[in-house]
């Protein structure tokens, strides 16, 4: 390429720059691009009715009160753009966390509370790749399997009986940043789930971009014949997406079950909806090949401060259900009507 | 590219309409029910004569009656308690209850045997087994209302004494039921505890599960009439919903407590799951009204009380525990004195000193209870956990 640069270099340039403008563009009308501006739309607007909106503590409260499912939806993320679905992150998170919490009132060391739900969570995720990519069952088939499982499984053992009294260093998602005072601007303590999610979302997303396994999710999803022609293996990337999926709902479901004194030891309802919700909206197609974890974040954010905007502005929250709905279809639309674009 | 922006526009569109048609038409949700309400009377400070109690239109007795039941009066009788399943606090508490009461009495004993699971097939099973063995009387706290009508018929129809508590059956399938708690009881237990804390001109919002929930909508209904009727002054600022899910009901009242800063004064949760997790939310914004000697208490303006139905296992990190006297009272009925009493109605029952004509039966340490709705008796005042008698409890 750069031996070749000088024969060819005016042509290069100029179909960069075109490129570049390109680029821009598409970066601007982006699905994340979208998502941060109506997020900070509605910061505007929701802060300039009730200024409490945009107090840090309230900011805090609303970035924090999703990173869980944010978390969460960096797997589904991949999930999805490879053509598949995970129904059953809801009621995995509910299991892990309750294996996380069980653990740390039973005297296990903390670290392992923490680190065992993750593994455990890769080697479900490794258990359902098995089952979709080699003996060919439609993962949503699996999942829901699963979630059954799960579900029945949690309640028969537990008996609904609630975890209480974890050691106070258990509940790593309560710990936070120290604040730092730096000449002119003071950075306030940031709860760990925010780091924690920001971290994983940027991660995966420059994988998925620039590592030749990532940019196979986005083949396999897109096109999964062509990327078997091209000598992709459908099998592990699939088997591979699945195993990221389970470690980030264990992460999730450690966050989930160190963030409160009691845990439930029941499924959180819908949560797996809320999960798939984020990365839809996020601009995640349901048709696989295109998305980014970026966008779920961002998604997973926008649905967290519609609910507390709900609360601030007096509205029923029986409209978070349907301010939801029409977000999803909408994106849904925009995607369809983005293919057809792109088909002619 | 033109989609993108149309679909920006149409994002901006819905949340103007969002954000500015309701609340332009938004009535104050406040997740009660438009049944009819019936507050009880107000406290009285002491010397004043209290409130005469409008006295209600007596409901005929509606229960049924065992068929030629044998004359035990006075004499020994054999009871079996089948309550919705073994194994848990609840449970074992009501059971320790009756055992209190059998032992009091002396001339009643009280066998507990319940599935291990909360199942109304498995429960009908075993009653149907003690009336082929032959026992006397028949506790149940009923798994479905409806589908254990029948056996319970079964059994008064050989004879049998049969007292329901905790959950009811269809009225004529028992002779009595006890009943823990009306609405109207537990509304002015809540609002009160709240006002000791919060004083009668204090602010207040509340976390539910949903506005549709039957026992919940009740209840804030009868704690809303009995708040506008003894305590004016106070502000009732809004009810958010949370469904039964404790990280949401620890995100509502996280957002409730940033909204109102400190024009919130209490919080009232209205599930065990909400009660919970609104101490949680005002224990990790650091505005429990626990002691001002501790490191960074919030002053007396900014703290926040919480006030709620809940289980005392949930809360006895916020009342005793690591974040002692964060919460101070926790209402509920007691499920010890519901099962003592269940035991004294059913010797009365037997004694035939309680029949379809009482108004009031005698239990014990707990006194006179009263016959309500027909063939119900009330257990009193709901019961509040507090730092003294919290520990004493295990479920």
């Amino acid at each position: 390429m750069t031996t070749a640069a000088p024969t060819v270099g005016g042509r290069t340039r100029l179909s960069q720059s075109q490129s570049l403008v390109s680029r821009l563009v598409g970066f601007a009308t982006s699905q994340e691009v979208v998502l941060l501006l109506v997020v900070v739309l509605l910061f505007t607007v929701v802060g300039n009715a009730n200024p409490r909106f945009l107090a840090e503590r309230n900011v805090l409260n609303i970035f924090n009160g999703n990173a869980y499912i944010a978390v969460a939806a960096v797997g589904m993320t991949m999930v999805i753009i490879s053509r598949n679905i995970d129904i059953s992150v809801g009621s995995l998170i509910g299991v892990l966390g309750t294996i996380s919490g069980a653990m740390a009132v039973n005297g296990y060391p903390i670290w392992s509370s923490w680190l065992v739900p993750i593994l455990l969570g890769g080697l479900v995720g490794a258990v359902i790749g098995f089952m979709v990519a080699y003996l060919r069952i439609p993962s949503i088939v699996v999942t829901l399997g699963l979630l059954s499982i799960l579900k029945g499984g949690l309640i028969t053992v537990t008996n609904g009986e609630w975890i209480t009294d974890m050691p106070a260093d258990y509940f790593l998602a309560q710990m936070r940043t120290p604040e730092l005072s730096l000449p002119g601007i003071t950075i306030p303590a940031i709860p760990s789930p925010i780091i924690i999610m920001v971290i994983l979302t940027l991660l995966a997303a420059l994988w998925m971009r620039y590592s030749a396994t990532g940019r196979a999710i986005y083949a396999v999803g897109g096109n999964a014949e062509a990327a078997r022609l091209s000598g992709i293996s459908e099998k592990r990337i699939i088997m591979t997406v699945f195993i990221i999926n389970g470690l980030c709902v264990g992460i999730a479901a450690v966050l989930w079950a160190t963030q409160l004194s009691i845990i439930q030891s029941t499924v959180p309802a819908g949560l797996e909806l809320q999960v798939i919700t984020s990365a839809v909206v996020g601009g995640v197609s349901i048709l696989g090949g295109i998305g980014t974890t970026v966008g779920a974040m961002l998604a997973a954010i926008l649905l967290s401060a519609i609910n507390s905007a709900l609360v601030f502005i007096n509205v029923s929250p029986y409209w978070f259900r349907s301010v939801v709905g029409v977000l999803i279809l909408i994106t849904v639309l925009t995607d369809m009507l983005r293919r057809r674009r792109t088909q002619i | 590219m033109k989609t993108k922006v149309f679909t920006l526009l149409v994002m901006c569109a819905i949340l103007v309409l969002g954000v500015v048609v309701p609340a332009a038409a938004q009535d104050r949700w406040d997740g009660a029910d438009d049944l009819p309400v019936n507050p009880l009377a107000c406290p009285v400070a002491e010397g004043e004569t209290p409130e005469e109690p409008a006295a209600a239109e007596p409901v005929p007795y509606n229960g049924g009656q065992p068929a030629n039941a044998p004359d035990l009066a006075g004499q020994d009788i054999v009871a079996v308690d089948v309550p919705k399943l073994v194994g848990i606090g609840y449970f074992a508490a009501t059971t320790l209850g009756q055992q209190q009461a059998a032992e009091e009495l002396g001339n009643v004993s009280v066998t507990t045997d319940a599935p291990t699971e909360a199942n109304i097939d498995d429960q009908i099973a075993v009653i149907d087994n003690y009336i082929t063995q032959g026992v006397n009387g028949i506790l149940f706290a009923a798994n479905d209302p409806v589908a254990i009508a029948p056996v319970l018929r079964r059994a008064l129809e050989a004879g049998i004494h049969v007292v329901g508590y905790d959950a009811n059956a269809e009225p004529d399938a028992r002779e009595w039921f006890v009943n823990q708690a009306e609405f109207n009881g537990i509304g002015k237990a809540m609002v009160d505890n709240m006002v000791a804390e919060i004083g009668a001109d204090g602010s207040f919002a509340i976390v539910t599960s949903t506005f549709t929930t039957p026992n919940q909508a009740r209840w804030i209904a009868e704690m809303q009439a009995y708040q506008e009727k003894c305590y004016p002054e106070m502000t009732w600022l809004e009810t958010v919903e949370a469904q039964e899910d404790n990280q949401l009901s620890f995100n509502q009242a996280t957002t409730l407590i940033n909204k109102y800063g400190a024009d919130l004064d209490g919080i009232f949760g209205m599930t065990s799951v909400a009660t919970p997790a609104s101490a949680e939310a005002v224990v990790q914004a650091g505005l429990c009204s626990v002691d001002a000697a501790a490191a960074q208490a919030p002053s007396a303006e900014e703290a926040v009380a919480v006030v709620g139905l809940a289980t005392p296992n949930a809360m006895k990190p916020y009342v005793i525990g690591d974040n002692a006297g964060c919460v101070k009272s926790v209402v509920l009925w007691n499920p010890v004195d519901l099962g003592y009493a269940a035991v004294y109605v059913l010797r009365a029952a037997v004694d035939g000193t309680l029949t379809s004509e009482s108004t009031s039966v005698e239990a014990g340490r707990l006194g006179t209870l009263q016959v309500v709705n027909g063939s119900e008796i009330l257990l009193g005042a709901p019961f509040v956990y507090n730092a003294e008698n919290i520990g004493d409890f295990d479920f």
